[in-house]
């Protein structure tokens, strides 16, 4: 292979650390750009981790993190996308502990006040999370719906259908398991607890997967193999619903006014966020050790908290590039 | 501490955060017509001392650009040139400004108490 080749092949390889919009856009001159910094230096790892770097950051821009898009519009869609899939991760993560917990109340009541108190919170954070998510539907599905019948119909039906397929899935198979599960049996008002035995059992039916029992194959395997199976498609269908939410976020073109109330859904959405986490943090470090059933702490929940934090991380991160485009917006007018 | 907004803090300039630097050297450097990434370098590399690497210096320029700062002109032979906005040579003029008022009261006040050199 000649050196022009091999400079040539070096080049096209570091050129992938950025995304494709930014390589169709400045790949070429990018590449020049690199031949002749390798003919002066042919040996340079700091050009390496700055590329890099640089890579990294476009991909961050593209994601809705970092904020250097030429049209505000186009940079408040990419980040409120991103806020979508930060808030997904929280959901399930949050979700799974939050129904260890409510489980573990329908079978006796919590020993611990910190235990309680953190349940209680919790839980309204969950139903805050919910009237959110609805206000939040409904003005992106009446934009999907009119956008659908116009122009953008074969833009935005694939995202649209693997969200509602997804969703379709979870449903399905989070009742399926729900209704199976040892100590709930689906029971809609059980005698003792503070959530509905079969919201509990749904939610965790469809977080099933987030377990240390993938640190226990043998004791995983003693599972039915339906169950590890659903194990496996859950976070899947997980995964391409909050794919298909984002891509329609994306997408859909809506008026100034619903990004504003999307954007508005958003900070309320953070400070539930925060809420939720505080009472998380509170659960795993102030509810003491408890019986050795559900309400007793493992490192999975140590994990938990970790994924949390860094989920409001990212959310905060997309709200901050929202707001940064919503004003770019205005005064581009 | 609080932070005030002072004189290099301000302006579209200050907005690009830790590409400000980068982003003033290389609008100083379109200040006398358009050139490529590699003219860039070369060019910020004999007037400031400094030589950027590919991955930032285009990161400054994908920035200014976004920012109406800079605009491409048509490719030459895979190279594409980069032109000052008129809305950029008014940042650039109003950062180095700000830029001099620092200088001056620095060397100012330094003639005043350490003398000249």
């Amino acid at each position: 292979m000649t050196g022009a080749a091999q400079a040539s092949r070096r080049a096209r390889r570091l050129l992938r650390w950025y995304p494709r919009a930014w390589r169709a856009r400045y790949g070429e001159e990018f590449t020049e750009l690199l031949l002749a910094d390798f003919a002066e230096r042919p040996r340079c790892w700091s050009r390496a981790a700055d590329v890099a770097r640089g890579g990294l950051l476009a991909r961050l821009a593209t994601a809705g993190l970092a904020g250097y898009q030429a049209d505000p519009a186009e940079a408040e869609r990419a980040a409120l996308a991103a806020l979508a899939c930060s808030l997904a991760v929280f959901l399930t993560v949050g979700a799974a502990m939050w129904a260890q917990l409510t489980i573990g109340w329908q079978w006796a009541p919590p020993g611990s006040r910190a235990t309680t108190v953190a349940m209680t919170v919790m839980s309204a954070a969950m139903l805050a999370f919910a009237a959110l998510a609805l206000a939040a539907f409904l003005p992106l599905a009446w934009c999907a719906l009119r956008d659908g019948r116009q122009r953008l119909a074969p833009l935005l039906s694939r995202p649209a259908a693997v969200a509602a397929g997804s969703a379709l899935v979870l449903v399905v198979g989070g009742r399926h398991f729900g209704n199976g599960w040892p100590g709930t049996g689906g029971h809609w008002w059980p005698h003792q607890g503070l959530v509905p035995g079969g919201v509990a059992a749904f939610a965790w039916a469809c977080t099933s997967w987030v377990s240390s029992y993938w640190a226990h194959p043998a004791a995983l395997m003693a599972f039915p193999a339906t169950e590890v199976g659903w194990m496996v498609v859950s976070p899947a269908a997980a995964l391409c619903l909050a794919t298909g939410i984002a891509g329609v976020v994306r997408r859909v073109r809506c008026p100034a006014r619903v990004r504003r109330w999307q954007a508005w859904l958003g900070v309320a959405a953070a400070a539930c966020m925060t809420v939720f986490l505080s009472a998380a943090a509170c659960w795993v470090t102030g509810g003491g050790a408890g019986p050795r059933g559900l309400f007793h702490t493992g490192v999975i929940d140590g994990v938990g908290l970790a994924v949390l934090t860094g989920a409001l991380a990212a959310g905060c991160r997309a709200l901050q590039q929202v707001h940064r485009a919503g004003l770019a917006g205005r005064e581009t007018g | 501490m609080t932070r005030s907004p002072g004189p290099g803090s301000g302006g579209m300039l200050g907005a690009l955060g830790r590409s400000a630097g980068p982003a003033a050297l290389i609008l100083a450097s379109l200040a006398d017509g358009a050139k490529h990434g590699y003219a860039l370098t070369k060019d910020i590399e004999s007037f400031a001392g400094v030589r950027l690497a590919p991955g930032t210096l285009y990161e400054a320029l994908s920035r200014l650009e976004a920012q109406g700062l800079i605009e491409a002109l048509p490719s030459e032979d895979r190279r594409r040139p980069y032109r000052l906005t008129a809305t950029g040579a008014a940042a650039l003029r109003s950062h180095l400004e700000a830029q001099r008022q620092v200088a001056d009261v620095g060397l100012r006040r330094l003639a005043g108490n350490w003398g000249t050199a």
